[in-house]
Formats: structure tokens, sequence, C-alpha cells
């Protein structure tokens, strides 16, 4: 088939578009199937950008800066070889072909080394076909039932509930009576005996605070607004009860600065896991491997038993997929997704002032409940909590559509982990690729 | 229109006359129905009658026994193309888009059905007509199904519906013995019956005996409770999350803007939105009108018990189905019945 | 009318000047099928203007229908559809929908005294009610504008305060928060500016539009210090608002809506509102 790829270049300034420059005054030949765009470095080069042009129809992305210890900004293309290689191995598992996506780099003098690297990707996007990513409005059809295997049912462990209920109350009445905290973050049962966050501000109300298999919230979530409230005095110190999965999203908001260590008394709880809707173990719980909070001022619990291996059936399934059943697997999840943002809003993490995918000038992804836009959007959102989500699953709990977006963040969790030996919030550290100004941040 | 109870002609139909009837239906026009979809189940188009799911069968989910979101969807879809744009440096065209529809919707719940009805109070009824509603709401014929049951969540009977209300069909279906009782609302509804295929009756549906378990505070009762605190302590375990407005058959927020579709070509949607939304009221100086979780929790209970039914002249009724989707899908635990009950105690 | 509601008219634009800093006034003749629509439009009256490719935003009519047949919008630049609009220039195309909303009722108001107090580009949609006055000055009492802006490179219309002044039986009023070198009138808040002018309730209705904060502390002090009834003190409030016909559902103030309900209250309504629109 005759098709010329259409390939968009993300050039830096002092560097490689100077050194594509270079190529076109020595009459070096390049292929006309690449697009330059100019950008003043390569660690400008954002997801959003990326995945806009996949979304546009570009057949391939090349991204290419100046060699490490070169950059014009010191660090600038420090901040590329972070952050792409992570977006590639999000948008490979997402069934996006890697060749299509590249990152080299190319300085101003290294005219041949342009067209060479330019040509090579050519030929190789060429080779792969025109592009499957972006799907044309209304063009996109199911081809069969995408289903993810099933992961092992695993039975609830036994819990001491009562014991830790009474501990929880106990510790709530007594910070509440003495004034230590104005409020306490904990759980209850509702009217229809669904298990669900509660704010107890009284010794009485302290009382309805509970410990079950339920207790699935992230109460962590509640803290940034709790704590920081915009323009108004911000509230006495707030206690709130936390799983080990919550404790790390508190070292997590305490290293994004959303609140100081001393407004917040931590009520750490040991945790077996927390029930599903048909009663077995959660997924996450099936491989967590702290089952006692990171952080805490007062623990309530014994240290449990040991984990029970599993959950990696879905994981495993999809990385075994080809590419192009993975992209539908995908296209089929995002499908349903409906754009209401519970997943988003359930996560302690996200909490920009206004998303991203959500402003009224959005140029990065319209607004449209679309399929293109809907991908775009958890991909984005996935990578924006790359090194900073814990896995808490609340995300896909709270979707109304069961679409299973954990997967994305347990895939970037693996990446940041295998190239950068992080864990989310296991101490107070923001995420590795997170560019952090000098002088505004320190270690704590 | 819908004739009266007595006038309604009825049919006795076995289970596959019911699935002979709905292949043929799926072969005229479009069929929606029922179906699973990767594990859920929802309103989507189905090509043969043994693809709709007669039960909800999702291993994981609470949502057993009906599509998780509501068939609004169907007439007010989470995106519209509203019309095209094609810009050039000498003249802006614009081109409408209108839906081509003919479909027939099965399986709806009386709750859902009244989901419809409500909007048409918003979209149909008061000017100006919404022309894309319109059209796909005109072209769409809609077949019940009575439920046997009331799920957990569900408290239709609680906001002046029923489990067996016909009243906002075209065709509504009784499970009986061995087959259905099938029933001709109106007209359009009458002229979908295979003529002469099926068994007259005269026999009629069995009652449901269900009654009201949740107070309802009528309308009038609502601006006492504007000021109350309740509002601010239940939103506090509220994410904000906006699930709720979305499964919900008569939340019709939506919003729009121009997209591109190609360099000189952009389209204008309009796209479901939600008041929960923190930067719902915001404009563009940066002022934000609803600010407290508290004040847009309060804006949703109140917009379904009074604001709509004030702005679209509901009468007694409320702009609520008592479906109960949003109980089911709140990750928080926020609880409509819960609020009304609250209200309804003495201050 | 169109079949499509959300449809709008193609206008051209045959003038665009500055107003003043980041706000400019665009005038609108209408293409095609617009100019039935916008045959007759009431002061008070908005419409929303599309800039194809960004979206639309509803701004107030800024001129009286007699002064037509071009439709006068004054836009801020503040978003995207506002920067889109201010990179338009003489004869390019933009859409309008409308009118929309209720309006000033100005047959009530004939033989009673006026006062209009605008703020900043608050009073764009009172120029219409200025307009129609002194083209009908008979049927109307004494005028009194009050008009104010942040700094005097935020006043509106300062090319028609001439024409305003010199009316007759008009007073014309003119204040801002900080002056420059040049100003020579008074300095101050526009409540301070009211308590100088002190008008009499007698046989008077107000008319107010400005930031939410302006509206609130202005008929405050009609209402409160100089005897003026709520229902005599009329406003026009703004709301987001994406379709203005009263279907999207976002621009209730309680009960009431916005686009279809207002822009124009009086504040007896307003009183009466279980939401504030502060």
């Amino acid at each position: 088939m005759n098709y010329e790829p259409r390939i968009i270049a993300f050039l830096c300034t002092w560097c490689s578009y100077t050194g594509a420059d270079t190529a076109g005054i020595a009459r070096i030949k390049s292929p006309a199937n690449i697009r330059a765009i100019r950008v003043p470095c390569s660690g400008r080069v954002s997801p959003e950008l990326v995945m806009r042009a996949f979304d546009q129809g570009a057949d391939g992305v090349l991204v290419l800066g100046c060699h490490i210890g070169e950059c014009h900004y010191d660090t600038g293309n420090h901040r590329a070889a972070k952050r792409l290689p992570i977006l590639h191995a999000l948008m490979q598992f997402a069934g996006l072909e890697p060749e299509r996506f590249h990152l080299d780099w190319v300085s101003a003098s290294e005219g041949e080394r342009f067209s060479r690297i330019a040509t090579e990707f050519t030929e190789a996007v060429r080779a792969l076909g025109p592009v499957a990513w972006r799907i044309a409005p209304g063009g996109w059809q199911a081809a069969a039932e995408s289903l993810l295997p099933p992961e092992k049912e695993v039975p609830m462990p036994a819990l001491d509930c009562a014991g830790k209920t009474d501990a929880i109350r106990a510790k709530a009445k007594e910070l509440l009576t003495s004034r230590e905290v104005g409020c306490v973050i904990g759980y209850e049962v509702g009217p229809r005996g669904r298990t669900r966050p509660a704010f107890a501000y009284s010794a009485e109300e302290a009382d309805r605070l509970v410990w079950n298999p339920d207790v699935s919230n992230n109460l962590a979530s509640y803290l940034p607004v709790k704590l920081k409230p915009k323009g108004k005095e911000p509230p006495k110190k707030v206690a709130v009860v936390v799983k080990s999965c919550d404790s790390r999203a508190v070292n997590v908001l305490l290293a994004e600065n959303q609140f100081t260590r001393d407004q917040v008394h931590v009520i750490g709880v040991t945790c077996e896991g927390v029930r599903d809707g048909s009663g077995s173990l959660q997924v996450r719980c099936q491989t967590c491997s702290e089952r006692i909070p990171v952080v805490y001022d007062t623990l309530i619990g014994e240290p449990p038993a040991a984990v029970q291996a599993g959950a990696v059936a879905r994981a495993d399934w999809l990385e075994k997929l080809p590419p192009r059943e993975r992209m539908e697997f995908w296209l089929s999840q995002f499908d349903r997704c409906i754009r209401c943002y519970a997943c988003r809003q359930a996560c302690p993490m996200c909490n920009c002032p206004i998303c991203l995918y959500e402003r009224d000038d959005s140029i990065w992804v319209g607004m449209g409940i679309g399929l293109n836009e809907k991908r775009t959007f958890h991909l984005g959102r996935a990578y924006h909590l790359a090194g900073r989500c814990v896995g808490c699953n609340e995300c896909e709990r709270a979707c109304p559509m069961d679409i299973p977006i954990s997967l994305l963040n347990q895939k970037l969790a693996g990446e940041i982990e295998k190239t950068f030996g992080h864990r989310a919030g296991l101490i107070i550290a923001p995420s590795p690729i997170v560019t952090v100004l000098s002088g505004e941040y320190k270690e704590g | 229109m819908s004739k009266s109870n007595s006038a309604r002609k009825r049919w006795l139909i076995s289970q596959a006359e019911l699935e002979t009837w709905l292949d043929g239906l799926a072969q005229a026009r479009t069929l929606i129905a029922p179906r699973q979809v990767s594990g859920i189940m929802l309103y989507r188009p189905v090509a043969r009658s043994d693809e709709i799911a007669w039960h909800g069968q999702t291993p994981k989910s609470a949502h057993a026994g009906r599509p998780v979101l509501s068939v609004k969807e169907i007439f007010f879809p989470p995106t519209e193309r509203l019309f095209t744009i094609q810009k050039t440096r000498q003249e802006i065209r614009l081109e409408e888009t209108f839906p081509d529809w003919e479909t027939v919707v099965f399986g709806i719940r009386p709750c859902d059905a009244r989901g419809v009805k409500l909007l048409d109070a918003l979209f149909l009824d008061t000017n100006p007509v919404d022309s894309f509603y319109a059209r796909r709401r005109w072209n769409t014929t809609l077949i019940g199904l009575a439920c046997k049951e009331l799920g957990p969540t569900c408290f239709c009977t609680s906001v002046g519906g029923a489990p067996d209300n016909a009243h906002d069909m075209d065709i509504m279906l009784y499970e009986t013995d061995g087959g259905y009782l099938a029933e001709a609302v109106t007209e359009k509804g009458r002229y979908l019956i295979p003529g002469g295929k099926w068994k007259e009756t005269t026999a009629s549906p069995q009652q449901s005996t269900y009654s009201g378990q949740f107070p309802v505070p009528e309308k009038g009762k609502w601006p006492e409770h504007f000021n109350d605190e309740y509002w601010l302590k239940i939103s506090e375990r509220c994410l904000s999350c906006r699930a709720c407005a979305y499964v919900c058959p008569t939340c019709r927020c939506f919003a729009v803007r121009d997209e591109m579709l190609a360099p000189g070509q952009f389209e204008r949607i309009r796209c479901w939105d939600a008041c929960a939304g923190e930067n719902y009221r915001r404009v563009a100086g940066g002022h934000k009108p609803r600010a407290e979780k508290g004040e847009r929790l309060r804006n949703r209970f109140f917009c379904k018990f009074y604001y709509y039914p004030e702005q679209y002249g509901l009468g007694a009724a409320s702009a609520c189905t008592g479906c109960g989707r949003c109980i089911e899908v709140c990750p928080a635990g926020v609880d409509i019945t819960e609020v009304l009950m609250a209200l309804e105690k003495p201050a | 009318m169109n079949e499509n509601p959300m449809l709008p008219y193609l206008g051209k634009l045959v003038e665009v000047r500055d107003l003043a800093a980041d706000i400019k006034l665009f005038r609108v003749e209408m293409l095609n099928g617009g100019g039935e629509a916008f045959r007759t439009f009431q002061p008070g009256q908005f419409a929303f203007v599309s800039a194809f490719g960004l979206g639309e935003a509803p701004f107030g009519i800024a001129n009286a229908s007699g002064r037509g047949p071009a439709v006068d919008f004054a836009v801020a630049r503040l978003g995207s559809v506002t920067t889109g609009l201010h990179e338009l220039g003489e004869g390019d195309i933009v859409g309008v929908r409308g009118p929309l909303g209720n309006w000033f009722p100005m047959k009530k108001f004939k033989g009673k005294n006026l006062i209009v107090l605008g703020g900043g580009i608050g009073g764009a949609p009172l120029r219409p009610v200025i307009q129609h006055v002194l083209d009908h000055r008979s049927d109307y009492g004494r005028l009194t504008i009050l008009w104010a802006a942040r700094h005097p490179s935020l006043l509106v219309f300062t090319d028609e305060y001439d024409e305003w002044r010199t009316g007759p039986d008009t007073d014309l009023h003119l204040t801002v928060d900080s002056p420059d070198e040049k100003w020579d009138h008074n300095v101050g808040l526009i409540t301070q500016l009211l308590e100088k002018v002190s008008p009499s309730p007698e046989n008077t209705v107000t008319i107010t539009c400005g930031p939410p904060i302006m509206i609130h502390f202005v008929t405050k002090m009609l209402q409160e210090k100089m005897g003026f009834a709520p229902k005599n003190n009329y406003v026009t409030l703004e709301a987001r608002m994406h379709c203005g016909m009263g279907k999207c559902g976002r621009c209730n103030l309680g009960e009431k809506l916005v686009c279809v309900d207002g822009p124009v209250f009086d504040m007896e309504e307003v009183g009466g509102l279980l939401e504030t629109f502060l």
C-alpha cells in the first residue's frame, strides 16, 4: 500500500532544530514526511503535545533534543529523558506500536545524524502502515466482546472489627474532647447499611465511627480541601483514619505541599483488606505489601498475617496481547466512559483547581464525550499520576461504568519502580518525573 | 396520547412470539434494548432479540436488572453535534446536522419512561422546542417492561410512580406465566403491534401493591429548608464527582462549545455537564458562585424537587423518578432518600 | 426563526473600536435573516455572540434598537471566546443568537425620573436605556446617570458623555476609584458618588448594572439609606450561560433562570430568590 507517513517532529531550538538546518544546508537528504515543530527545549514536550499529535492523525511522533550534558537549559533534556519513556510505555500499553514514538538526541552540528534518525524513523513508521490510533467520529465499532479475565476470587480474611472500632472511637473522642483536633474523618455505616466517609466534630459524633470490611474510601482525598480552604482561615487540626494505602496518599500530599504535617493527626489502622461488591477481597488488596500504615501519629491494630500473592491475571493478560488487540480492548473500555470524572474526583492526588482536561480553552483535548477525547483524558490522567498514585483503586470503584482504569495506573507504577526504584508515598518525596525547581522543596 | 386503562387493547403472547416480533422490529428499524457491554448493562442497538440481556448478570456490579445509564442518553446523547462551521478567509458557512432516526426502544422500566416524560416538559413543552431532542423523541417508540419487584435502591412509588406504571409508554409488557400481557398504550404503540397475529385478551395486568416507602416533602415545603445547616453537613462526603447527575434519568444540564475537526472546519457540540462540578458556574473573570460543595449539593436536590418542577410546570410532581441509580453509583454514600427523610422530620 | 434555536445568524462586523483598556465595541450588521429577528429589540436584552471555532458567549445588547439596525456589543477580553473576538476586525463574520431574555419595562417607566448607575463594563447594557430615553425625551422625567470605573482607562463610552450630559433634564456624574493625572471629576466608589447625588425616591426608578458586589452595595444604599422601595430598583444580572433559552439549566438563581426570567429583575424579586446573585 502506498501511503506516506505523516511524522510530527518536536525539535529543540538549540540543538536538534539547528541540526535539521545543518542537514539542509549541507544538502543531506531528509524525508519530506517530517513536519517540524520547534520547541525551546525537548523538556517542554509534555504528554499532551504528543497525544494531541496522535489524536490529530500523526502516524509517528519524533522528539529530538540536545545530548545529555549539552542542554542549553542545563537539565531540560533530563526532563525529556525521564518523562517521555514513561509516556511511551503508557501509549504502548494502550495499543500504540512502540516504533511510532521515538526520543533521541541530535546536536546542532550533526546534520548527518539528524538525517539518519529521521530516515530510519520514517521507514520504521512506513513499515507499520497508517496509524490506527485516531478514531473518526462514529467510526469505531467493537469487533468482539473484549472482556478481562477475572481475577481470582479470594475470600475475606478474618478481621478484628470490634476491637478496631472501639480503639478508633476512643482515640477520636480523646482528640476531640481535648480539642487537639476539630474534626475526625473516619468511616460510618449509613442508613442503608453501606459504609461511607464520616466527619465527627464531637465526642457523641465519634460514636458513629466504625471499622469493618467495607472501609474502602481513601479518606486522604478530603484533606486538601479541608485543610486549605480557599480564601478562609484554615481550620484546626484534623484527624484522619487511614489504611496503609491511604497513608501513602498522605505522604504524597505532604510532598506536594497540599497541607503541612502538623495540620493532621494520622490515625493509622492496620488493614487485612477490604471487600468488593461480591463479598470477596478487593483486587488491590491481593497485591498489597504494606499492611501497616507508613505514616501515623496513632497506630491501631496488630500487624496482620502475610499477604496472599495473586491479582496479576488482568495485567498479565493485557501485556501479552498484541498491540492491535490491546488497543481494541482499551477502546472498548473508553467507549463506555461518560466523562463524569468520578475517577478523578475520588483520587486524593487529583486536586488541580481546574483540571487540564476540563478547561474552557482546552487545547489538548476537546470537551465532547467522544472516543478520542476520553482516551486522551484517561491516558493523560494516568500519566499525571505516575509516581504519585498509591494504588488505592478508588478511581475504579467510583467508576459507574466499571472501567478497569486502575490497570493504567498500575502499569505506570511498575514503570516508575523499574526505572527509578520509586514507589509513591513510602516516604515524603515527590514523583521522580515531577520537576522541582531548586530551592522550593526540602526533603522531609 | 395514552388511552385510559380500560380502553387499551391487550394481547397475550409467548416468549417466542415476543422474540419473533423483536427480530422483525430490529430488521426494519433500529432496535435498542438492554444488553451486556463488556460486563455492564447498557441500552444499545441490537440486531437480534437474543442479544438482549433479560436479567442482568453482571459479576461485580450492583446494577443487575437495569442498564447503568438511563434511557435519556438515547434522546439527549452525551455529545451531540449542533452544526458544523466551515471557515475560509472569505466566508463562514454553517451546516446543520440533524439526527436521522427511526427507533424502537425495548425493555424500558417505568422509572426511565417517567424520566423521558419529565425531559419532554423541558425540551418539547417549553419554547423554543429543542429540535434534536424532538426529532429523536418523535421518531422513537417506547416498549416498556413492568418490574416484578422493586430493586434495593428503588423508590419510584414514593414519587408518584409504580413498578408497573404504563402511563409513559407506547406499549407495555407485563410478565405472566409462560409469556407476557402486551398492552398498546398509545396510537404510536398500536401501530407496531403485528395485527391479527397476536391473541387478543380482555385480561387486565395484575396491579402491583407497592406503596411509597419514603416521604417526599411537597414542593412548597422546600424553600424553608434552603438555609439549613444540613446541606453543609451532608455535603462533606460528596466528592463533586457528578456520577449521580450522569446516571440520572432527568438531569439535563449541558455545555456548548466549538471543537476543531480539521483546519478551517469546526463543529459546535453540546455535551453533558452537571451542577455538582466545582467550575460549573465559574465566569471568565474568575468569580465562582456555588464555590462551596454544600451549595452545589443543595442545588442538585432543590433543582430536582423544586426548581425544575417550578420552571417547567410539573405541577405537584417532582423531577425525580425514584430509580435509585444515584444511590447505587455514589462512591461516597450520599443518599437521596436519606435527604428526603431528613427534610420531612419536624424541625 | 430557525428550526434549530441553537443555530446563530451570521453578522458582519461593521465597526470595531476600543472602548477602554481591553474592552472593545463591536457593531454587527445582521446578514442572513438576523435582520428580521433583530428588527426590534428592547433595552436590557442580550444575545450570544459567536467567535466561530472557539464558541459563543452572552453579551448585553449595548444600543437601543432605534439607533440600529446594527447591534452593538461591548466585549471585555477575559476568556477564550472574548480573546477570539478581540482578534477580529471590521469585515469579519461573527454569529449572533437572539435577542434573548427579558427587558427593562420602559413603558412602566414613562413619566418617571430615572437613575442609571453603571459600573465598568456593566454600563454597556444600560446604554440602550440612556439612548432610548434621550430619543423619547418627553416620555420620561429627569435622567440622572452615575457612571463609574476602577480607573479612567476603564470608563466606557467616554465619547458619548457630551451627548448625555447635554440632553435636556439630564445629569451625568462620573467617578473612578483611582484617578490619573488628567482626571478632574469625582474620586471614590459609586456608592460615595450616590451619597453625594442623594436622589429622592419620589416617582423615581433606578437601574443598576455592574459587578455583583457593586449591585449589592448600591441597591443596599438606595433601599436602606435613601428610602427606595426594592421594587423600584431594577438590576440586570449576569450568570454563566450556555444556551440562553432556559434549557441547559446553568444560569439558575434558585428557581429563576437568568436567561429567561431575567436578566432584568427588580430587587423585590431578587430579594425573594432563594439563591443570592453574589
